[in-house]
């Protein structure tokens, strides 16, 4: 096993780079490139000529031949190889990240729009960016609340952390982007820190109201008129960022940034949880007085998980102050706190993809639902406004019928027709356990 | 080992208390140093009335965690659906009615609509989670919002304007030289009256034992032949059919609106957690302090800051530093 993945650690992000790279390079080489331009300039500006076309383009032809491939390659797994084994292991999620990168080409397809102006394809590469922006704070509440087992109702105070601290820094003090960013997941760190030493005394939900206390005063600080010249209060405040950190020049680019981000997310909550540290994490959640006895200091685990956590929505939060190029006080509202809560039960808690399933599907359904609107006898309702209550229900639901989401109830059934099959036919089809 | 319990209980008990009273003796110093003494009786009261509110909405909460071990957001929507029905009921009556027995039926409608719906959620939806812990803070969190976006779009955003009060209620008198409302005053009425009650329902009916004794053990209750489930139903309908007749007692002076659920529940929540979350003395001790300081840290902060910020921000601090003195608040019990 160890084999496989030190194989699969080198192979997917080069496989992934070289698809990335052959539409580029070809887009690059085809274009012809704006006058007055040299070097890589000129190389971005021929691509751009390329990609940037209305409905179905090369590059576009290209990435969607590149997904179709893989699709093929992970059906085919088990019968290859070496890649096949890394393929068994990441193959559905690798072929999921290829499908979101050639999804802006197919919108662009399907809409005879551009990916890179006003139109069907670009609306929709803003949504996306804000779904893989929830989707990454859904994947640290995650690692909070169902790996670790830590109840918190705060985690809002990191969101708004990072789409404040990045907007202030940039704007007030006039910090270049990188050290704007740095800064500010390091104040996340250090608030995330200073939390969990100071509030991991206090047990259960004790800590978890604590949270929602210490996240409150955040909301109403940003929010108040006294920090006008600072926040905006209310109304928020808008910043300038780089052009090509520009989400209304530079779209598709912060489409991939953001996707690229909502990777390294997941890529790092499963190496952590398959690391011997993730092993300590859910024994603590699943019996914290085991965990102690066997003499871990369950503290420092538990404040590992709420420092990298807090990180994480901090980033989510950064992207988020970035993309809106401003930030007001509704990202650090309650909503920020129970979104990623919902999302994470819907999709599965304690599973990987759990939360992004869950971020996905909400996201994406109130996005649907937004402008829907149902006639019952005579009377119009408008669904987009319904939205709250809608998310009443489906929290009620959830939790009702669906008590391991999305994602577990899946697993589970999966595993429960499996171990079915085997005992059926296990012996005729070699159908191995597990 | 268990003769030595109770004592300790009752010296944790006395000092917690005196903590308490030196606390709010802090306050009245406080305000007699910044404001004068017509302005002080006024804060004073004022705290009081918020504090009664909250202890409304918190007191039910308070008993339903203690014996169900449910966190009840749902809570401040049974505040405001007693509001909206009392509402309801005192527009529905004939015309011709007086004042006064409209808003008698109205508080003794919301009372029991609380009661109704309060008892069908704990049957319907919350039974099968006792098992679930956290899956029951994020049903009832569900169930507010749900309940919150219903009346919202049944009777729209804005609210109903408040109902005419009864004459008695509707003057002011004075103290100190400083002019307070008559119904505010009803309201601490109201709400000191329920306080005593319930208290007295816990400490001296059958029922009353039986409730504590679920608090600190139900399968022990349960093993001596009581129906746990039928007192867990009762007590649950009794807390929201509580938080239902707050909500009407301050429908007359807010008015009635979506939001004003959510208002309380927050503040409640801190009650509890200030005053130890399974207790009720806590709870309804807490519920004055935090009112006490709510109101006191918005005179001041309107003074000097010209806004009401630390309304809000003072009793969040003053559940943080509670929690972290004492982490299971100041008449909680690990």
């Amino acid at each position: 096993m160890r084999a496989v993945d030190r194989f699969s650690g080198i192979i997917i992000p080069v496989v992934l780079a070289l698809f990335i790279l052959i539409p580029y390079g070809f887009a690059a080489a085809a274009g012809t490139a704006k006058e007055g331009l040299t070097g890589l300039a000129a190389l971005h500006s021929a691509a751009e000529s390329v990609y940037c076309a209305k409905g179905l383009t090369p590059v576009g032809i290209i990435v969607m031949i590149e997904t179709g491939l893989l699709f093929i390659a992970v059906l085919l797994a088990s019968r290859l190889d070496a890649i096949g084994a890394a393929l068994r292991e990441n193959g559905w999620y690798l072929l999921a990240v290829m499908a979101l990168v050639a999804l802006p080409f197919i919108i662009g397809w399907r809409t005879e729009s551009s990916v890179c102006v006003r139109g069907k394809a670009f609306f929709w590469e803003a949504i996306f960016v804000d779904v893989f922006t929830v989707a990454i704070l859904a994947i640290s509440y995650n690692l909070m609340f169902g790996f670790a087992g830590v109840v918190s109702f705060g985690h809002a105070a990191f969101f708004g952390t990072g789409a404040y601290g990045v907007g202030l820094l940039m704007h007030h003090l006039g910090w270049p982007w990188w050290l704007g960013i740095m800064a500010t997941l390091f104040a996340g760190a250090l608030i995330a820190l200073v939390k969990g030493v100071v509030g991991l005394r206090i047990r259960g939900l004790y800590f978890a109201l604590f949270t929602l206390a210490f996240a409150q005063v955040f909301y109403l600080l940003a929010g108040n008129r006294l920090m006008a010249n600072i926040t905006g209060a209310e109304d928020g405040f808008t910043f300038d960022v780089p052009d090509w950190l520009n989400i209304t020049k530079n779209r598709l680019f912060l489409y991939y940034l953001a996707l690229l981000a909502l990777v390294l997310a997941f890529w790092l909550v499963r190496r952590l949880m398959g690391s011997p540290t993730g092993r300590v994490l859910s024994a603590l959640r699943d019996n914290e007085a085991r965990a102690q006895m066997l003499g871990y200091n369950t503290f420092y685990f538990k404040l590992i998980a709420i420092v990298l956590a807090g990180v994480m929505a901090t980033g989510a939060g950064v992207m988020r102050g970035l993309a809106l190029k401003g930030a007001s006080p509704e990202v650090l509202s309650l909503t920020y706190t129970f979104d990623p809560l919902l999302m994470t039960l819907v999709g599965g808690q304690a599973t990987f993809a759990g939360p992004i399933v869950g971020a996905f599907g909400l996201h994406l359904v109130e996005d649907f639902v937004r402008d829907a609107a149902v006639t019952v006898g005579g009377v119009q309702i408008n669904i987009g406004e319904r939205w709250a209550l809608i998310l009443g229900v489906i929290f009620i639901v959830i939790v009702l019928a669906f008590p391991y989401g999305i994602v577990g109830t899946w697993q589970i059934k999966r595993l429960n027709t499996h171990e079915g099959w085997r005992r059926l036919f296990g012996k005729k089809l070699g159908i191995p356990p597990g | 080992m268990n003769t030595s319990a109770p004592q300790l209980r009752t010296g944790f008990f006395r000092q917690s208390l005196l903590v308490s009273g030196l606390f709010v003796l802090g306050l009245v110093v406080v305000n007699f140093v910044f404001f004068k003494p017509g302005t002080v009786a006024v804060v004073l009261l004022s705290g009081l009335y918020q504090g009664m509110l909250f202890f409304l909405v918190a007191a039910g909460m308070s008993i339903v965690f203690g014996l169900l071990d449910v966190l009840n957001l749902a809570q401040g929507s049974f505040f405001m659906l007693g509001a909206y029905s009392g509402f309801a009921i005192y527009g529905a009556l004939p015309e011709g009615t007086p004042v006064e027995v409209r808003f008698v039926a109205a508080l003794a409608g919301a009372t029991l609509f609380g009661g109704a719906v309060g008892a069908a959620v704990e049957v319907g939806l919350l039974r099968p989670l006792y098992a679930r812990p956290v899956f029951q803070i994020v049903l009832t969190f569900g169930l507010g919002t749900a309940v919150n976006e219903l009346v919202r779009a049944l009777y729209g955003p804005a609210g109903l304007v408040p109902i005419q009060k009864p004459a008695a209620l509707n003057t002011t008198f004075s103290v100190l030289g400083g002019q307070f409302e008559m119904y505010r005053a009803f309201i601490i009425t109201v709400g000191f009256a329920l306080m005593v009650s319930i208290s007295l329902l816990l400490q001296r009916t059958r029922l009353g034992i039986v409730i504590r004794a679920g608090v600190q053990d139900s399968e022990m209750v349960q093993a001596l032949g009581i129906n746990i489930r039928r007192i867990f139903t009762l007590v649950f309908m009794l807390g929201t059919a509580v938080a239902a007749l707050g909500g009407m007692t301050a429908a007359p002076f807010l008015g009635a609106y979506p939001a004003m659920g959510g208002e309380f529940l927050i503040t409640a929540v801190i009650v509890i957690v200030i005053g130890g979350m399974s207790s009720y003395e806590g709870t309804a001790i807490a519920s004055v302090l935090v009112g006490l300081t709510r109101a006191t840290a918005e005179q001041i902060s309107l003074q000097y800051l010209n806004t009401p910020i630390m309304a809000s921000v003072s009793i969040l601090i003053f559940m943080v530093v509670v929690l972290l003195v004492r982490p299971t608040g100041l008449f909680g019990r690990e």
